[in-house]
Parts: structure tokens; sequence; C-alpha cells
């Protein structure tokens, strides 16, 4: 990560008007503390975790409580200033990105506002940090299924926002199944409450329009999360093998037999052996080509025969040798590994770049073999380390920043392995957003017509586009996006 | 459309120490996952004030967007403790320790250490000065003039609530009975580092260290010579003088030939098993200086080692905190908890966020007191939400920090070495037998 000097000038026109005298008035609001405006505060906020890109805020601002971030939002509102909304900043695709606008940090919201065990639900603030949650609810038996790789320190906010992921996800679902209610302060000051606790909702899925809007509609104030029940039986297998290509049949075989998996992940030779050599070390065989964690639970009648059936399967299709956790302490360990390989990425080299592709399932081997072809072509280092069981692939380029040379091969890469993953019949993002990072790629799978859609639909929520400017959507390829809203034709998704 | 920038790679502070530790930031990828871990973002909520931030500013630096003389670089490095929780969850293994210490020496040739820190870590380079303030520390307890202002507002006020703290601490020798502190030997000799603090305020505590060891069959000795540890100078960026503290206990402990030095201050040890990098481009000391590092033990790993035999009834409930330099900056978390529940009766009970910083962090609380204070009151919240009757730990600067805190917010609960509680325990053992045979245990 670096680059803090290259801060590019502001794109919208309204930074003018981010000036003292509204510093000023923000921290009425916030406190003199909460509000920050000297360039050298804000560094740390040109960046989330994907340190490829920078951009300078013009000025940030944190809310401690809800209604801070109601009346700093209607400010914003009557002097008509483009803000970005920022959880912890632990996204991987540039969503939290400022260029020359006003941050709102929502870091600092993080009370558990209720929680109702008997309905399995509970309202945070959006600055409740994701594994927080769950320890919240421990006591009663349940936890929050979504469980993204950075969940000891994302916010559910920013995971509201990215509609994320992550290994569980596989037979939990991801954030949008998780999100019962919101409620919403739309970029114009109006609060708005989407879904609701009791049941199917009447009308237009709104809660799900919200979920991955990646703070392109707004802010959430108050999220109503449905918790799940701590299952009674969980086994967590590691196996290993001496090709990847073994690995990824092995992925088609376990699917195939009706078993879904809590959780099936893959993880390379690099990624083990950055893995291996950091405090996370969780005892994965630094020799083999790839490795396999795969996470069986449910009601323990049935679960040992899952357990064998997944353990034939391993060794039939080439596994060398099957681990099975034996306790709670050796299945938290190689969790832990899985968990922390994005940050021990920063072993390989120092800068990082991090894809979020999907392929479908079927098509692993192949894509796999692809992606070493272009990493060796491009003579780039790729980790592959992903969510197996659905197609979620995360290739990390880890490379020196500061050599313009492999900076270009490395860009080179990456659209390579984009466009081989989407014309395998796959797509650019399964869990990280489009962000800043993958707008360019946007116009791989949508037509200028669906993208024109999406315009559409953001304008409902944020006429005048001041939440998070420039991101998701390549503006320019919007055909009637010139034109005004009413000239527009209506469009469909594609 | 936005691509990956090339980041140009010139050097602001070409001969710098931060410069040395270049490749410690560029392990840095900035993922977060230190923020939780680290006690300044969590009570101050500001990036600024997080490792990542920290880290940010650092490679500013090296990169000239900002000068040693920013206010904002001033700022948010002097706030950090130096708590190194960051490391410990670290997936890249960023040294940040050894990034911070550098960033403060490299600050220090622009811009002069704070006046009060000059003041104190003046007095713990001059043995006399030290014995003089200690002499001072013990009368001021001793007639009850720190009680009386423990309650003063400020710096002054908060002083003397420490030094009340250490009578309240050193408790283990009040027990009665007494035992014959003689092991076998067969597990070594080791020579024992008695530190200002430790040796000044809780000679008690140095004393049951060396009872406790011997018990457990170490030969323990106390090495002529040796002085400061020189940490509080090395966190202050005073280098110079921790190296020249560094060398005369080098010298110290090598006229022993120990096989183990022993530490009971969590904060020293961690600076000593460090000298092998403080002299890292000194050829002269290096050597010298990596062979000391390596015998260096904490003093419940040394006892854990060995069991620790068992002793006594003592039936209390017990809270662990971490000290943050055992736990993080050594890596040593169970040996404490083997020494405490090697003690019969003793009740352990959970203590949140053991793990996370008091505040103390050296000399950190007398020089930034007001983030000192709001890091010590999340700290002493968590200590209130348990039923514990003492807290247990192993740094005289947490047991002062939390001790202060308990005293003045009027707390039943005191601190205490987690050693004293062992020497308790074997003091009960002698005493029982003795009241059973009539004669001495052990």
């Amino acid at each position: 990560m670096a680059a803090t000097s290259v801060a590019s000038a502001p794109s919208v026109s309204a930074t003018s008007s981010i000036d003292q005298a509204l510093a000023d008035r923000l921290a009425a609001i916030v406190g003199a503390r909460r509000v920050l405006f000297r360039p050298s505060e804000l560094l740390t906020y040109t960046a989330d975790a994907l340190p490829s890109y920078f951009k300078q805020p013009a000025l940030a601002v944190f809310p401690g409580t809800r209604d801070e971030v109601v009346a700093v939002v209607r400010e914003l509102a009557a002097c008509g200033v483009p803000f970005v909304p920022r959880g912890a900043g632990t996204g991987l695709s540039g969503g939290a990105l400022a260029d020359g606008v006003v941050l709102v940090g929502l870091n600092r919201l993080t009370r558990v506002i209720s929680v109702d065990p008997d309905n399995m639900m509970a309202t945070v603030e959006p600055g409740v940090v994701n594994v927080a949650l769950s320890r919240a609810v421990g006591a009663y038996g349940l936890h929050y299924a979504p469980d993204p790789s950075s969940q000891a320190a994302c916010t559910i906010g920013g995971n509201v926002a990215e509609n994320a992921g992550g290994p569980h996800c596989l037979k939990y679902g991801v954030t949008t199944n998780h999100i019962l209610a919101l409620e919403v302060i739309l970029p114009s000051g109006e609060i708005v409450t989407l879904g609701g606790t009791d049941g199917e909702n009447e009308g237009y899925d709104l809660v799900g329009a919200f979920v991955g809007s990646e703070g392109c509609f707004g802010i959430a104030l108050a999220i109503t999360v449905r918790l799940s029940r701590n299952p009674e039986g969980v086994r967590t297998l590691l196996a290993d093998f001496m090709s990847i290509d073994a690995a990824a049949q092995t992925v088609s075989a376990i699917v195939a037999t009706g078993i879904i998996p809590a959780a099936l992940e893959m993880i390379d030779q690099a990624t083990i052996r950055a893995v291996e050599s950091s405090i996370y070390a969780a005892g994965y065989p630094t020799d083999a080509a790839a490795a396999l964690l795969i996470e069986l639970d449910g009601a323990i009648a049935g679960l040992e025969h899952d357990v064998e059936t997944v353990e034939t399967l391993c060794r039939a299709n080439g596994a060398r040798t099957v681990r099975i956790a034996r306790d709670e302490v050796e299945r938290t360990r190689l969790w832990q590994g899985r968990k922390k390989a994005f940050g021990a990425m920063g072993r390989v080299s120092s800068h990082l770049v991090v894809q979020d592709a999907v392929v479908p399932r079927t098509k692993l081997p192949e894509v796999l073999a692809q992606i070493h072809r272009v990493s060796q072509q491009n003579r780039v280092k790729v980790c592959n380390v992903f969510h197996a069981g659905d197609g979620n692939l995360h290739p990390n380029i880890a490379y020196d920043a500061s050599d313009a040379d492999e900076t270009a091969r490395v860009h080179v890469a990456m659209r390579e392995i984009m466009t081989l993953c989407v014309d395998a019949g796959g797509t650019i993002t399964g869990e990280h957003g489009v962000g800043l990072d993958k707008i360019a790629y946007m116009e791989l799978i949508f037509s200028p017509e669906s993208l024109a859609a999406m315009c559409t639909l953001r304008e409902v929520f944020d006429p005048e586009r001041r939440s998070n400017p420039g991101k998701v959507v390549p503006v320019h390829s919007c055909r009637e996006w010139h034109m005004s809203p009413a000239a527009r034709p209506s469009a469909s998704l594609a | 459309m936005s691509t990956p920038v090339v980041v140009p790679r010139e050097r602001a502070l070409p001969d710098s120490p931060l410069a040395k530790v270049q490749a410690g930031i560029d392990a840095c990828v900035h993922c977060g996952f230190c923020l939780q871990a680290c006690p300044t973002y969590l009570t101050l909520e500001d990036e600024n004030d997080s490792p990542r931030g920290r880290i940010v500013l650092m490679r500013s630096l090296l990169e000239g967007t900002l000068t040693p003389t920013n206010d904002s670089v001033e700022t948010h490095i002097a706030r950090c403790l130096g708590c190194r929780a960051c490391e410990t969850v670290c997936p890249s293994g960023v040294p940040y320790g050894h990034l911070l210490e550098a960033t403060r020496a490299t600050l220090a040739r622009s811009r002069p250490i704070p006046r009060i820190a000059r003041a104190i870590l003046a007095v713990f380079s001059r043995r006399s000065l030290l014995s003089l303030a200690m002499f001072g520390g013990r009368v001021m307890r001793a007639t009850g003039i720190a009680r009386l202002m423990s309650g003063l507002p400020g710096r002054i006020g908060f002083a003397m609530a420490m030094l009340t703290s250490t009578d309240r601490a050193s408790s283990s020798s009040d027990e009665p009975g007494e035992y014959l502190s003689r092991g076998n030997g067969t597990r070594g000799n080791v020579s024992l580092l008695t530190g200002c603090v430790m040796e000044g305020l809780f000679a008690g505590t140095n004393a049951a260290t060396e009872r406790t060891l011997a018990v457990n069959d170490y030969l323990v000795a106390r090495p002529a010579g040796q002085v400061c540890c020189g940490a509080l100078h090395a966190h202050a960026g005073d280098d110079e003088a921790a190296c020249e503290l560094a060398r005369s206990n080098i010298a110290a402990f090598e006229r022993e030939q120990c096989d183990y030095v022993c530490v009971n201050a969590a904060g020293c040890g961690a600076m000593m098993k460090e000298y092998g990098h403080l002299f890292a481009d000194d050829p002269e000391w290096h050597e010298r200086a990596k062979t000391l590092s390596a015998k260096v033990r904490d003093v419940t790993e040394l006892l854990s080692v060995a069991g620790p035999k068992r002793g006594g009834s003592v039936p209390i409930r017990v809270a662990y905190d971490a000290p943050c330099h055992l736990l993080h900056a050594q890596r040593v978390s169970s040996p404490p908890l083997d020494v405490l529940r090697a003690i019969p009766d003793l009740e352990l009970v959970p203590l949140v966020e053991s793990d996370v910083c008091c505040g103390s962090a050296g000399i950190y609380n007398l020089v930034e007191p007001e983030t000192s204070n709001v890091v010590l009151d999340r700290k002493l919240e968590n200590i209130e939400q348990t039923n514990a009757d003492v807290v247990a730990t192993g740094n005289p600067g947490c047991m002062m920090q939390i001790g202060a805190g308990l005293v003045r917010s009027g707390s039943r609960k005191s601190t205490v070495h987690l050693v004293d509680l062992l020497d308790r325990s074997y003091r009960r053992a002698a005493r029982d037998s003795d009241g059973k045979r009539g004669g001495r245990a052990k």
C-alpha cells in the first residue's frame, strides 16, 4: 500500500463548496475532533483494503449516533455536496474511496440496538463489526451466518452495501438472505424503512434492491438481521492434493452427491506457503498443490455418514491425506489460516490486487488452468484462494508497485483473467462489489441498456447522484444517461 | 477508467532509522485486520490512531509527502501505546513494534522528545537518581502522603494513586508462613533482572520470585552491575540511551554465566529479548546481544516448565490481565495461566478484553494522560463486570496503572503479581504443615 502522494484531482464540481465553513457546520453536529479536514489527517482514508487505488477525500466526518448521521446527511443535502459512506475500510473493490468529496465514516455506530432471540433476529447500527454481532448473540446459541474473511474487522453496514459473502454462504446464503429490514436515510435526507420483520412484505423487495447497492442508494441507520441457530454438530476436513485439477474435480464430485457442505474452500500452494509462514499457520501441507477445506454441519444424526462419504470422495479423487479437526481449537486454526490468507499476501510482495470472479463450478479445472497460463505469460505471481463450492474465485496478485513494468503486467493479467472467466460463462464479482476496481469490466457483461436501467434504478433512491459518485456503473457507457429522466425510455435488465 | 497506480519509490529520509525498516512497512497491505486489536482505535475511533493509519503516516514520511515536523505525524505516533497487539493479529507479519521505535527515533532527530518524558528517562538512566526517586516514593507510600494525594486531579494525583496501589499489591509478604526456598537446583542457573520499579516498589515480589524459582529447582542469583533494561528509552525514540543501558546489562549478565535470565516485568523481558535486534547494525555487540536475548525468560515461562510445584490452598477469585509485552511482544500466553491454575482452590474468572492494553505502556500514562485514561476506563469497566477479588498480571506498569484506577474509583479489588499468589500458596502449604507436624515444609 502506498502512493499516498497520488491523490487525484477532485472530480465533482460541488467540491468547491467543501470548505472550512462546511467543516465548521459539520463540527457543530459531531464535534470538532470528528471532522478531519487537513490533508495529513486524511491520508489513511485514501484507501480501503485494496491497496492499489488511492483517492483523497476533501473532508471526512465521523458521526457517533444515528441522529448525528441524519443531521450530517441533511447538511450535505442542503449544500448539494456528494459523499461516500465508509464502514471499516476493509472492502476489496475501492468502493469506499471518496475522490475529492466528503467521506462519512460509520465506524463509530457500534451499538447492538436489540436482540430478539425467540424470533432469531437482531437490530444493529451499521458500524457493528461482523464478528461482534455473533459474539453478542452467542449466549443464545445463535450466530450471524454470513462470514466474510474480514469478519474480525468489517462492519454489518459495509456487508449490506456490498452484499458480502463468505465461506459459509455456500449453504446459508449471502448477506441479502439475512437482512429483514433496513432503516435508511436517503441522500436527500429523507428517512425510509425498507422491509419488515413480519415475514414476506407486500410489494417490491426493496431490501433486496438496497443490499448490494454499494453505498449508492443512501446510508443504513439500523439493520435488522436474521440470526441462525448454531448447528448441532460441525466437522471440518482438510484434504490436500498434488494437483489443482484433482482438487477441482473433488469439488464437483462432492457437490454431485447432493451433500451441501457448510463451506468448501480451495487454497493453492502459493497461498498455503504465505499462510504457513504467518502467525496463522494452520498446518496446511506446504508441498501440496492445493488443499480443500471442507466443513459439514447439521444434526449429529447423519453427519458422520456425510463425513465418511466426503472423505471417500476426496481419496477417490486423489487426495494425499484427509485430516479431520479433532476439536474446536484445531477447527479454529484451520479456519483462521483460510480467513487471514488475504492479509498474508503482504509476505509475497508489497502490493496486491484481488479478483472476485465467479465461474460455473463445472468449469473450475479449466478456468484454473487458464489462469495459471495467464500468470506465466505475464510473469506475475497469482495466488488462488477461493470459495470453490460456489465457483467464486479470488486470484490474488501480489506485486511491487514501484516497478512500473510489473504493475503494467499485473494490469494486463487481471484483465485477461476477468475476460476468460466471463468467456467461461461467469461474471466479474461474487461478493466484493464493483466499486472502482471492476467498473471497467461492467461493459464485459452488461449492455448499455442494462447499465442505463441500473442508473434509472439508482435515481429512485438518489436522483442527484450524490451518494458514492463514480462507482459501480460506468456512466459513460449508459447510452441514455445524459438525457433527462423524463425523456429516457424504460429499459430492462439484460 | 481506474487502473492501479505506479508508486514512486523515492526516499525522503535516506539515512533515518525509519528507512532501515522499509521492508516492514511494505509488508502492510492495509487489510485492516489490526483495527479491532488496537486499544487507541477502539477508544478514539479514528484510523489515524490505528496501526494501519500510523503505518500510512510512516510511509508518507519516507515518500516525503509528510515531514517529521508535521503535527499529525507527531500526534498520532505519540498516541500509540506500543502494546503491539496488532502484531499478534497481523497475517503479513508487520513488525509494528520495530516500525514504531524507528519512527520515534527518526522524529526525535527533528524535534526533541517531550520534556516530561526526557525528565523521566534521565532518572531511569542514572542509578543514583533512580534510587533516590524510588526511596522518595517509598517514603510517600509509607507515610500515607501518597494515599492522601491520590484523589488529586491530573498527573500528580494519578501518580500518587499508582504509588498507593503498590502498597496493596505487595501483599504476599504480609502472609504468615515461611518456607525453605530451596529445591535441588537441577533446572539450571538463573540470573534475575531486579529491575528499576520492581526493586524500587515491588521488592517483595522480587523476593517472591527468587523463592518460588528456588522451590522449583532453579539456582537464583542477582548479578551485580545490572541497570535499567532501556525499554522506556527505546519506546520513546532515545535509542542511544537504550543501547548504552543494554551494553551495561549485556556485560553484567555475561559475567554470571547463567543458563537463563529471569525477568518478572513483562516490559523489561520483551526489551531484553530484543537486544539482538537493537544491535543489528553493530558488529561488535550483535552476537553478544543475541546470545543474551536467547537466555531471557519471563518468570512464568521458567515456573510453568517446572510445573510449577503445588502449594497450599488460596481460595480467591482471580482475573488475569495479560501484559501486552508478555502476550503480544513476547508471545507468552499460556505460562501465566499454568502458574495460576497450579494454585489449589484459586478460581480463575474470565476477563473480557484481557488481551487489550490497560493504557500504562511504560511512561505513556504520564506523557499522554488523556488517552491513557480513556483506555484505562474501558479496562476498569471490564474488571468491574467480573466477580474477581484481585487482578493478577505480570508487569509493574500494568499493576500500577490498573491499581491506580481501582484506588481512585474506590474499588475493593486490587492488583497483584501472579508470582506473589504462587508465593502465598507456598507459604500456606508451609503454615499448614507446620501446624500438623511442627516442622518446616519443603
